[in-house]
């Protein structure tokens, strides 16, 4: 098998960039994008200037009005960024056809061969980089690796405008002294559990037995081990359309509250809504996974009359499923939140009437 | 407890409560209906389900005083089967109930009155008069826009407030797609703020319009509205909620003006919707000079058209919507000519009786 070259590309901070672009009051000031901190709402995008007051995505609107009291706040207009992100789509278009978008801001594009017959992977991303700067008035950061794993971790590696280049040959010297969460796939439950064994590093992790991993983190422990050696499998996908989407958490200490419940289910729907509202396709289906200090999983699924795309809504009715299970009175150490039955391509879409419930 | 009553005085007793008892319900006591004694010569039946509540006084010989609860609906059924005029109710041990009548005999289950929900009583409940015929009317016109979608519980029910400027009740509902509002004189609604009656209440409310001429008086008073007619009284509890603000998203004035017969843009519409897509239930519809043209099209079986002649002046505009939303609201208006108004694709389009002021029936449009 000839050698892969994988481009990631992603827009820095990219709701709040589109934002500041466009309204020039913005700029230069801590912005994030996102509910107002009176409501239940969390930061959706957080801009350089509200990242150096310890404001992140995903943190509650409230918390981060809190380390920043001068933040402006910002609601999304997804039918903005959306628009944005088929611009970038089209400028990606220039380079290869294998492209696999990761969320509006994010892709990854194999550029093994490619239209421009360029063999430099690295010229190839630094040429978009300039296009996306001169074009659309936006900064991308860039990561060229033989795989999606090496682009992921490069285009993260010098944020925001980065540019680096991991050629095969260097694959280890760059993962070595990374964080073992940073690999594809560890959560803060698989990091507790690697943090255990006393592994830190890709390095460290390196130095484990497969069977250990087996053990301790079931079948997904070969395959992290395989990442940890650079070695990642998977393909660039360039038509791979979501049939649902969903956010699971898995808790450090299990939850016995349905107070504490309710709230990790507003903040799971929160991104489970922010992902549907990107993709444009609003759902009818509401699943709640839920697994119990055993380890028994168990799903609960409730369709809505018509679609929707409304983090209230998919809270709700995920807090209602939530009802039908044991908890709390058996532990619990996951929930996820997943819609699925997304309205298809084709399909008319019901609008809503603009009020205010 | 024993009492004598009239089969067709009981059976009506019965009917009544049918819409209300529990059937899926964890309290097995809500599938019951409370049959008291009051004084000689009366008896008191009731029913709940804690959110709705109804009761009535009905003629029976007491023979002994007392109180029994029977499942509603197994009693409802042997009564209405009964060939004879009178039949006896009689309390045995153990909560058992004994019909008879005549040569019938039945032995029913029970459950003690003690562990009957107490229902709401209120005393003196500030109240106004509303013609039955124009109370009927306004929840015909609300109830099918009222959301079934509990995950908005605020909009699961109708939003009755008192108009203003005259004496008058306004009713809204809204399920967020579609909208519609109405407002009929009555006597000076004696209420302060908006309340938003239950679905199910007022499903039985129309029921009881329906039964008898006599002229009805609603109240509210705590968190319930209470609605008595002809010696029956039916409590509601409020949903308990901030109804939006509807106003906003009726459209004051609308750029283009249709004018159709109902009867011939309603069967136009069954029609087309034959082929209409199965989940999505739209069809297109596409308005040019004294022109409407109706279009559904299903991947799966194929498409239709038809085209009907109408009065409009204004700009082409193609424009999609739910049919069974288009019809629900023909299916309620008693004119002959109807109107919609509409602005443009993306906003919400308003029907109503043409020349018929007081309803208007807001409807949100497909991104076809």
């Amino acid at each position: 098998m000839t050698t892969r070259k994988i481009i990631h590309v992603d827009m820095d901070a990219f709701y709040a960039s589109v934002e500041q672009r466009d309204r020039p009051e913005l700029r230069g000031r801590p912005v994030v994008v996102g509910g107002p901190p009176t409501s239940r709402s969390v930061v959706a995008a957080a801009s350089y200037e509200a990242r150096r007051y310890g404001v992140r995505s995903a943190m509650s609107s409230a918390e981060a009005k809190r380390r920043c009291p001068e933040l402006v706040f910002v609601r999304p207009d997804f039918s903005r960024y959306v628009a944005v992100s088929g611009q970038l789509r089209e400028i990606f278009r220039s380079v290869t056809e294998l492209i696999e978008p990761l969320a509006l801001d994010e892709a990854y594009l194999d550029v093994t061969h490619n239209k421009l017959a360029e063999p430099l992977a690295g010229k190839i991303a630094r040429d978009l980089k300039l296009r996306i700067k001169k074009e659309l008035h936006l900064t991308a950061s860039a990561g060229v690796g033989p795989n999606k794993l090496v682009a992921k971790l490069a285009s993260d590696h010098q944020k925001p405008d980065g540019l680096v280049i991991v050629p095969p040959d260097q694959v280890d010297a760059f993962l070595l002294p990374m964080p073992v969460e940073k690999l594809w796939g560890v959560g803060p439950a698989t990091q507790k559990r690697l943090h255990d064994l006393g592994v830190h590093t890709v390095a460290e992790l390196r130095l484990l037995p497969e069977s250990t991993l087996l053990e301790r983190l079931g079948n997904f422990g070969p395959f992290l081990r395989r990442l940890a050696f650079g070695d990642d499998p998977r393909s660039v996908e360039p038509h791979r359309v979501a049939k649902s989407h969903g956010a699971e958490r898995t808790f450090e200490h299990d939850l016995r509250s349905v107070s504490e419940m309710d709230g990790v289910i507003d903040r799971l729907a929160e991104r489970v809504a922010g992902e549907v509202a990107e993709g444009g396709r609003p759902g009818r289906t509401v699943t709640l996974k839920v697994r119990y200090a055993d380890f028994t999983t168990l799903t609960r699924s409730r369709s809505l009359p018509s679609p929707t795309a409304d983090a209230t809504r998919i809270s709700k009715v995920a807090q209602g499923l939530l009802r039908a299970t044991e908890a709390p009175h058996r532990p619990v150490r996951l929930l996820g939140v997943s819609m699925s039955g997304l309205l298809g391509e084709e399909e008319a879409l019901q609008l809503e009437l603009p009020l205010d419930v | 407890m024993e009492l004598t009553i009239r089969v067709a005085e009981l059976v009506r007793a019965l009917q009544r409560v049918q819409g209300i008892v529990e059937k899926k319900t964890t309290m097995p006591i809500l599938a019951n209906a409370l049959i008291k004694a009051k004084g000689k010569d009366q008896i008191t039946v009731s029913a709940t389900d804690l959110e709705i509540g109804m009761t009535a006084d009905y003629e029976a010989k007491i023979a002994k005083t007392g109180a029994m609860t029977v499942a509603a609906k197994t009693l409802y059924d042997i009564v209405r089967a009964l060939p004879e005029d009178t039949v006896t109710l009689k309390q045995g041990t153990n909560q058992w109930v004994d019909i008879a009548c005549g040569k019938i005999k039945y032995r029913v289950v029970g459950m003690a009155a003690e562990s009957f929900p107490t229902l709401p009583a209120f005393e003196e409940v500030p109240s106004f008069g509303i013609e039955p015929k124009i109370f009927r009317e306004m929840i015909d016109k609300t109830l099918y826009a009222v959301s079934t979608d509990e995950t908005r519980y605020n909009l699961t029910g109708v939003f009755c407030e008192a108009v203003k400027e005259r004496a008058g009740l306004r009713m809204v509902a809204t399920d967020g797609h579609r909208l519609s509002v109405i407002e009929r004189p009555t006597e000076t609604p004696s209420m302060k703020e908006g309340v938003i009656i239950p679905r199910k209440g007022l499903v039985e409310l129309k029921k009881l319009l329906e039964d008898g001429s006599e002229p009805g008086k609603l109240g509210f008073v705590e968190n319930s509205a209470v609605f008595t007619k002809g010696g029956v009284t039916l409590t509601m509890r409020l949903v308990d909620g901030r109804f939006p603000d509807y106003q906003q998203v009726i459209p004051a004035s609308s750029s283009r003006r249709v004018r159709v017969a109902k009867h011939a843009l309603t069967d136009a519409l069954k029609r087309t919707s034959l082929l209409s897509p199965d989940k999505a239930q739209g069809v297109r519809l596409d308005l040019s000079t004294n022109l409407l043209s109706l279009s559904a099209n299903n991947p799966d079986l194929g498409e239709a058209r038809e085209e009907l002649e109408v009065e409009y002046a204004g700009d082409p505009l193609k424009i999609g919507f739910n049919f069974r939303y288009l019809l629900d609201v023909l299916a309620v208006l008693t004119e002959d000519t109807v109107e919609l108004e509409l602005t443009d694709e993306l906003s919400p389009g308003v029907i109503r009786g043409a020349g018929s002021e007081g309803y208007r029936a807001v409807i949100m449009p497909m991104r076809i």
